[in-house]
């Protein structure tokens, strides 16, 4: 079948899908720019092979690969980051757009999740893709892909309001 | 059923960092790129296809290796015999205590290319050979069954005039 989505409609589903993109991205790494040359070459790659615009498992997916790829090739990039997350004195670039005080907390509470409960976090909250593609991203159950998220509210919650 | 409505909608309210400027038009600019070169990219079935003639053509001429070096092993090495020319044994009928020659050989084992020459007498130009041989003569004696043979090196030198220069 002919493929019939523009330019234009790749543009826009781009501009759309950058912020929560990059953000997944910043799961493996702590600069912005290393986020973005990921998921720049991430989303050049899914074009080019002509997936469907819509198959944002594959895109997430993608970029997923790209980062892994990229944290194994450069030991020396991922001890580096490494590094950058343990030492918290260390200048990390904000991945949220932070507000007040109480929105601080919350973002330094997200980054001690573990990473698997994390990500799927990320994927659900602020990139909105169902249980179902998050399962088809990452290669897990939908129900593995529920009980994350679940375990990360949960963890999330104990901080927030202690019992 | 959902307990954690509370702490969902105080996620939502964070909102993930925006692009830095210019990465938005980084990609347009690659997918231009890309666009205006997709004529010249090779894609990775056609690379799939080229892999598999790669693989005939290597094993084509991993074949060919094996033929040129079973060819080689046929050729001789520096001062091995390079030639070698037997006679036919004699087959005439003898009286007894008559050697007959029962076979000749020569065995040219190195030749070689001496240039050119001006030879006295000639008018232009020789090209000198010089074969070295070992030769062997055999007799028999087919009454008693004797037989006799002598061998010795031999040179022979060839001139061979060089015309249309």
């Amino acid at each position: 079948m002919e493929n019939v989505v523009t330019h234009e409609d790749w543009r826009s589903c781009f501009s759309e899908l950058a912020p929560g993109l990059l953000l997944f991205a910043r799961q493996w790494v702590s600069s912005r720019a290393d986020a973005e040359d990921i998921v720049q070459e991430a989303f050049i790659r899914f074009w080019r092979r002509n997936h469907k615009i819509d198959n944002h498992p594959l895109l997430y997916a993608t970029v997923r690969s790209i980062a892994l790829d990229l944290i194994r090739r450069d030991s020396r990039r991922a001890r580096r980051e490494a590094e950058a997350v343990s030492e918290s004195e260390q200048v990390v670039e904000p991945q949220f757009e932070l507000a007040d005080e109480a929105q601080f907390a919350l973002a330094a509470a997200l980054d001690r999740l573990p990473h698997d409960q994390r990500e799927v976090l990320v994927m659900k909250i602020w990139n909105e893709l169902t249980f179902a593609e998050i399962a088809t991203a990452l290669n897990i159950s939908q129900n593995t892909a529920a009980s994350r998220y679940r375990y990360a509210l949960a963890a999330l919650k104990r901080i927030f309001q202690p019992q | 059923m959902n307990d954690f409505s509370d702490i969902e909608n105080e996620l939502k309210k964070l909102r993930p960092a925006q692009p830095s400027h210019g990465f938005l038009a980084r990609i347009e600019q690659a997918m231009a790129h890309q666009r205006i070169s997709e004529d010249k990219i090779i894609r990775l079935n056609r690379f799939r296809v080229n892999w598999i003639a790669l693989g005939f053509g290597v094993a084509a001429a991993a074949l060919l290796m094996v033929l040129a070096q079973v060819s080689t092993d046929r050729t001789p090495k520096q001062g091995e015999r390079i030639a070698q020319s037997r006679a036919a044994p004699e087959t005439r009928s003898t009286t007894a205590d008559q050697f007959i020659p029962a076979g000749a050989t020569q065995v040219v084992y190195n030749t070689r290319d001496e240039g050119l020459h001006f030879t006295g007498g000639s008018e232009g130009p020789m090209r000198r050979l010089r074969y070295q041989t070992h030769q062997t003569w055999q007799w028999r004696n087919r009454a008693t069954g004797a037989s006799l043979r002598v061998s010795y090196p031999s040179e022979e030198i060839v001139l061979i005039p060089i015309s249309g220069q």
